[in-house]
């Protein structure tokens, strides 16, 4: 191990557990591509697949803070931009080694319109193709042509309505079969999605103004997910499937991630609304490893140029991560005591007795060179000088390895259980190994690393931070041996979508890997317990937001369905009482008996040739009953009687007349009944928390009216009845209105008490 | 088949026009077009132009950029974009031909902290920014700098970034926003900066093929799709004397309706045509400046301009006639179709209360591709009226299918001269084309799109029991139903004459109105009635189709929170820490 090691990296090092810095992992993160939502890269995911072991989940988030209601240009991926999600798994290449590169087409399928979807056609219809590399983007293959991005989930007017929009049976159908498969074995999903990441933005960046009930700053805003589950075996450097593993931490199984987002060196605006010329080079403006790093840990100065470095020339960011500027909160020599919402979070500055990790620091320096580091991870002869560089750089022990090496199963870098008291160096119980030291920030994942049940009760958002915990404290594994701990597979190995990983990195930017290793809080006290206060104080802080606003979908894509910008009932608009056609200048239908008279007045009757009287007792469905032939003259008055009208329900009357030569109009629609008060009647009346309306007919829309006319509620009567709440309405008297298509058909009062 | 009509009398024969207020629908100009919706920073959301409340000699113009700002969107909170000019053109001339008075804005940043990841930290302020506003009154040939190194206030982020003395800026944020009033070397007053979305629509429902909520209704309530999102608002409140076309002051109008009192607004965002990237992380610009967004009047480009259309709208002046080959889609607007029964109406309930006339007055038929007025073209009765070819050309009476050109093409395109048959139904006696009750004139005939403002018409006060967010329409059914004003043609100050699309006020219900518009409300106020009003027969135009159009909203009627009585009016931007939510979808 430790000659492989020395061989393969010469120098350097690595670190740790859990990890640095904080807070909103990127969204927005940097002045210039903040100003560039379609290419702003706001998270990445990488975890073995809950739903099939044998595979890894790549997920790139893109587009922060789209409104779901956010028409009628919603939004989707742009042209003209290649979204990238690259792997390194082999150490010993230049470069990464296997690049994913989408790129998307839009078409306008309606440009008639400004409606997104209308009338099953879609505008900014958006495809996309998959091109893969296996040789570090020297050459691509397309692996997937035309792939489909589902539309916005607009409302269920656009997507499941058959006339007017869609007519899909749901929108989950339009992700599912959105849901490709490369050529090259991977299943791929690029569309909208609920943004699965969580935090408390408000309280963040006000200065750090943490809070124990946070709000969401992401909740009820989608983005737009690229997913991609691939066989380990294609993502392993030699094809090995995990069967093939030495072990759950076998190094041979790790990969780095990071996505990107590149767009062309020019870009020119056309003087007429076209779209813009592009060309030159491509040019790499956002991109995104471990979270967070670039909204929380690089400062403003350089956060525009880390979207543009590739992570090969990360080094010359690396004193961000030594000394963060997160610590300067946590340590009271500093402001510490200005940012009270980080109070529970305190560094280490005397840990074991002897050892200060606040910001300018020794750190462990004073271990340099010492017989106790021989053989660690802290030998230079081993590791180079990367982990003890100076005496002001303490986190270049944890936080800078876990963001740019990944963390050996080597001492230190093991849970402090089955060390002897007081020795952080000696072998302890082995916890992680996602080390890959390309020097850069990567997401990395040991693949061999079981998955853990998301219904396990040990589950934890935690991560590794969970799963040293357990090892520190569960009896289960309370031993030295190597054990696969629940939460083992969470972030920093990798990241799930439930993983709280602004939490795991404030916690590890006050020290908790350090804690986790046997450099102990301040207060610990030789033999006694080192869960001291300090400590619980970190184990229980969080940043505000423990989990998303919903739930993940079990498999693939994992992401949530987004949400849907219209929810709940259409409204129906009140109809207009039909418009008369030009000639038709009044049309009466009254009681009369037994029977109904129908009168009718027209103007204008040169062409007219007669008229058909049609009756219906639903409303819709009308047959003739009767002809009248038309008069001449310019304006004539036509009587008809209805002999045999419906006692019970309602009749409905209408008048066709037709023209001579054929061409034909409607009258408007009256109507009689002769059932008055049993056809629609309430009960109880007087009423208290609800009344129930009756009604002959179905779908008759019950409309409750206070004294004074003001509408208190709407409601629709289904198989004849419905039941309407009163409980909010004041005590009075109420009337109820029953109309049917838009026909007044009884109104009754109600006494609510 | 049969139709002839109408009738009575050899005074209709005839008919008119249009009217008030105007024509497309939905969501102001929020994302409106494809390519502006990528470029937030040069998004112009809307334009509001009307008579300060706050004192009456002056106007105030409020142009707001960047649509939905999280009011936590940090840690890079929203600003001003550099390399952008963001721009007010003002026209009080018919025959000129490009701007009367420009107003450029351009903006700088500068970061006080560069070693933190916050924006504000320590008293210092990162990513702040200044702005330089020049004034040309030559059409833009030369520009006079009136202010320089004016300030635009933090984003409000919180507590401890505004008031704390220690780690924030240790003030408040009100006196953040009063000190960036400022005062121009030419007169003006100026604000740049963070505040609450004044505009409020139900997104959710208009864009989903139009699946409208209105106000009150118990089936689902209206969302606020803006609802407690930031824009950024540039305020000028400016001398009327310096915006009448002659230096004259209000005192000095004709009458309240005084034709040389009318000015255009519009407002644009340009950039430079070439962009490059550099693989340092840097953004440069150079060449020509590119108009990339414009607004004038509200919703055109969200819901009057198809998809097709939109970005080459962005990218026009409304001068030198650019507009015209958009204007077919004023005279028979998409939404046309989805208040029509022939059409797409049936399949559109939301909007079932919304009917275009089709019969108006037994003859008329205004639904799209019907010809409307165009049988009465020729007629004498035209004769001296604003259909007359003889005195106004073609524009309104083009041919037999573009029957919105009466009304909705002139709201947009030319404003609404006090002339026959613009004139409110009272005293017509049921001849539209008789002289009626003056309520409108905001008549700059340029051919283009821009939010037209009489001058000279007086503020109806905020809390003036008439006041009302429905504008023109509620002047309009005032000037026929209110014992006050309909029993004399006479022209009077009725309240909300100041009211959009005579200028646009903050409060006014512009997605509303325009709806309205779009079913034949402003035909309807200048006599050319519903369908169901028979004048043999019926009691009074008042009636069921007039009632549900009059009684419909579009969702929200009112912004989520207030205005502030004084300039700039737009209120404080929400606070990112606590702002009170509200569901926005």
């Amino acid at each position: 191990m430790k000659q492989v090691l020395k061989k393969v990296l010469a120098s350097l090092v690595c670190l740790i557990c859990i990890q640095t810095t904080i807070l909103a992992s990127s969204h927005r993160e940097a002045p210039l591509i903040s100003n560039d939502p379609l290419a702003d890269n706001t998270d990445l995911y990488a975890f073995r697949s809950p739903c099939d072991s044998s595979k890894i989940v790549l997920i790139a988030n893109y587009i922060p803070f789209e409104h779901p209601a956010g028409g009628p240009n919603w939004y989707t991926f742009g042209e003209n931009i290649r979204y990238e999600i690259r792997v390194d798994n082999n150490i010993s290449t230049a470069g990464d080694d296997i690049i994913y590169r989408f790129t998307f087409t839009q078409v306008n399928e309606d440009p008639t319109t400004f409606f997104n979807i209308r009338l099953g056609k879609e505008n900014l219809k958006t495809t996309y193709m998959l091109e893969k590399s296996n040789n570090g983007g020297a050459s691509f293959s397309a692996v997937i042509t035309n792939g489909v991005v589902p539309p916005p989930n607009i409302g269920p007017r656009s997507i499941e309505n058959p006339v007017v929009g869609l007519g899909a049976s749901s929108y989950d159908a339009l992700i599912t079969s959105a849901i490709a498969t490369a050529s090259s074995g991977e299943k791929v999903f690029c569309g909208p999605a609920d943004d699965p990441f969580f935090v408390d933005l408000g309280g963040a960046f006000d200065v750090g103004g943490f809070r124990k009930t946070g709000r969401d700053g992401v909740a009820k805003f989608n983005c737009h997910s690229i997913c991609i589950e691939v066989p380990i075996s294609s993502l392993q450097k030699d094809g090995k499937t995990t069967a093939m593993a030495s072990s759950i931490l076998d190094p041979e199984f790790v990969i780095g991630v990071y996505a990107s987002a590149s767009r062309r060196e020019i870009s020119t605006l056309s003087a007429d609304g076209a779209a813009d010329m592009v060309s030159g080079d491509w040019i790499q403006v956002s991109r995104l490893g471990m979270p967070l790093t670039n909204e929380a840990v690089i400062a403003l100065a350089n956060k525009d140029k880390w979207n543009a470095t590739k992570p090969a020339n990360d080094l010359q960011f690396a004193s961000y991560f030594t000394n963060p500027e997160l610590a300067l909160y946590m340590d009271d020599s500093q402001f510490g005591g200005a940012v009270p919402g980080l109070s529970q979070l305190r560094i280490q500055s005397n840990s074991l007795g002897a050892f200060d990790f606040r910001n300018g620091k020794k750190g462990l320096f004073d271990l340099k060179g010492t017989a106790a580091v021989a053989g660690t991870a802290l030998d230079d002869a081993i590791f180079g000088t990367i982990l003890l560089p100076d005496n002001h750089s303490p986190r270049a022990v944890d936080l800078l390895p876990i963001f740019y090496t990944g963390v050996p199963n080597l001492s230190p870098y093991q849970l402090a259980t089955g060390k002897p008291t007081g020795n952080p160096l000696a072998a302890g119980k082995p916890f992680i190994n996602n080390f890959l030291p390309t020097l850069g920030d990567y997401l990395r994942l040991n693949m061999a690393v079981p998955v853990t049940d998301r219904n396990d009760p040990k589950f934890s958002t935690l991560g590794i931070v969970g799963a040293a915990v357990l090892g520190l404290t569960d009896p289960t594994y309370t031993n030295i041996n190597l054990q696969f701990i629940p939460n083992m597979d969470g972030f920093p190995n990798g990241r799930r979508l439930e993983d709280d990983v602004t939490t795991i990195e404030l916690q590890a930017v006050s020290g908790v890997a350090l804690a986790a290793i046997g450099l102990w809080y301040d207060d610990y006290v030789v033999g006694g317990s080192p869960v001291t206060p300090q400590l619980l104080n970190v184990l229980t802080f969080n940043a505000g937001v423990t989990q998303n606003d919903t739930t993940f979908k079990p498999c693939f894509p994992y992401v949530q369905t987004p949400w849907r910008g219209f929810v709940g009932n259409q409204y129906v608009g009140p109809k207009s009482v039909d418009p008369l056609p030009v000639n038709w200048l009044d049309f009466t239908a009254n009681k009369s008996g037994n029977k109904v008279q129908l009168r009718f007045k027209v103007s204008e009757t040169v062409d007219n040739k007669y008229f058909n009287i049609e009756h219906s007792l639903d409303g819709t469905s009308f047959a003739k009953i009767g002809t009248v032939d038309a008069r001449p003259g310019t304006t004539s008055t036509y009587i008809y009687n209805d002999h045999n009208p419906s006692l019970q329900g309602i009749n409905y009357y209408r008048i066709k007349q037709v023209d001579k030569d054929g061409s034909f109009s409607y009258s408007v629609i009256r109507s009689v009944s002769f059932a008055g008060s049993a056809k629609n009647y309430i009960s109880p009346n007087p009423a208290k928390d609800f009344i129930n309306a009756y009604s002959s007919d179905d779908n008759t829309r019950v409309t409750v009216y206070d004294a004074t006319g003001k509408r208190m509620s709407v409601n629709s009567t289904s198989k004849g009845s419905v039941r309407i709440d009163m409980s909010k309405l004041p005590n009075g008297i109420y009337n109820v209105v029953f109309e049917k298509n838009g026909i007044k058909t009884g109104v009754q009062k109600v006494v609510k008490q | 088949m049969r139709r002839k009509i109408l009738h009575k009398g050899g005074k209709l024969f005839t008919l008119l026009l249009v009217l008030l207020y105007h024509g497309g629908v939905n969501a102001s100009s929020h994302r409106e077009a494809p390519l502006i919706s990528r470029d937030p920073l040069a998004d112009n959301t809307d334009v509001y132009a009307f008579r300060s409340p706050d004192d009456d000699k002056t106007i105030t113009i409020i142009a707001n950029y960047i649509p939905f700002e999280s009011p936590e969107g940090g840690p890079n909170y929203y600003t001003f974009g550099t390399g952008i000019r963001y721009e007010i053109h003002i026209k009080n001339r018919a025959n000129t031909t490009g701007d009367d008075i420009t107003y450029r804005f351009t903006f700088s940043q500068a970061n006080e902290d560069p070693s933190t990841f916050f924006n504000i930290r320590l008293g210092k302020q990162n990513l702040k920014t200044t702005y330089t506003c020049e004034k040309s009154t030559n059409g833009g040939q030369t520009f006079t700098t009136i202010l320089t190194n004016g300030i635009v206030p933090p984003p409000n982020i919180g507590p401890r970034s505004i008031e704390n003395a220690t780690v924030g800026l240790g003030t408040t944020y009100t006196a953040l926003r009063n000190s960036a009033i400022l005062k121009a070397s030419s007169g003006e007053k100026v604000f740049c900066g963070p505040a609450d979305d004044p505009f409020f629509v139900d997104l959710a429902g208009a864009f989903d093929v139009g699946n409208f909520r209105p106000e009150g209704n118990m089936t689902n309530a209206p969302k606020d799709g803006l609802a407690r999102f930031n824009v950024h608002s540039i305020a000028l409140k400016i001398k009327i004397s310096a915006l009448q076309k002659d230096g004259k002051a209000v005192q000095a109008a004709k009458s309240i309706l005084d034709a040389d009192y009318v000015i255009g607004v519009w407002a644009s965002a340009s950039r430079q045509k070439i962009r490059t990237i550099t693989t340092t992380g840097e953004k440069n610009y150079s060449g020509d400046w590119v108009q990339v967004s414009r607004l004038g009047m509200p919703l055109t480009n969200e819901a009057v301009i198809p998809v097709g259309m939109k970005d080459k709208w962005n990218s026009l002046t409304p001068y030198s006639s650019n507009d015209l080959q958009f204007a077919d889609y004023f005279s028979n607007p998409e939404l046309g179709l989805y208040m029509d029964d022939s059409k797409f109406g049936a399949a559109v309930p939301s909007l079932n209360a919304l009917r275009i006339q089709a019969a108006s007055l037994g003859s008329f038929d205004f639904r799209n591709g019907r010809p409307g007025l165009f049988p009465l073209k020729g007629n004498a009765a035209l004769a001296g009226t604003a259909l007359d070819d003889a005195i106004f050309g073609t524009i309104l009476l083009p041919n037999d299918h573009s029957p919105r050109a009466v009304d909705l093409l002139p709201i947009f395109y030319t404003g609404v001269p006090n002339l026959i048959p613009y004139q409110l139904a009272t005293g017509k006696n049921g001849n539209p084309l008789a002289a009626g009750k003056p309520f409108i004139n905001n008549f700059l005939p340029t051919l283009g799109d821009m939010l037209r403002l009489n001058m000279a018409v007086p503020i109806t006060p905020r809390n003036h029991p008439k006041f009302s967010s429905l504008g023109i329409v509620s002047a309009a059914v005032l000037g026929l139903t209110d014992t006050l004003y309909n029993k004399t043609t006479a022209l009077q100050a009725i309240p909300n004459m100041d009211g959009f699309p005579n200028g646009r006020r903050l409060e006014d219900d512009v997605t509303t109105i325009e709806l309205q518009a779009v079913s034949g409300v402003a035909l309807a106020a200048i006599g050319l009635w519903y369908d169901d009003y028979h004048p043999n027969t019926s009691p009074s135009p008042v009636t069921d189709m007039l009632k549900n159009v009059l009684t419909f909203t579009a969702g929200p009627t009112k912004n989520d929170t207030t205005f502030q009585p004084q300039f700039p009016f737009v209120q404080l931007p929400w606070r990112g820490y606590d702002y009170t939510q509200q569901p926005r979808f």
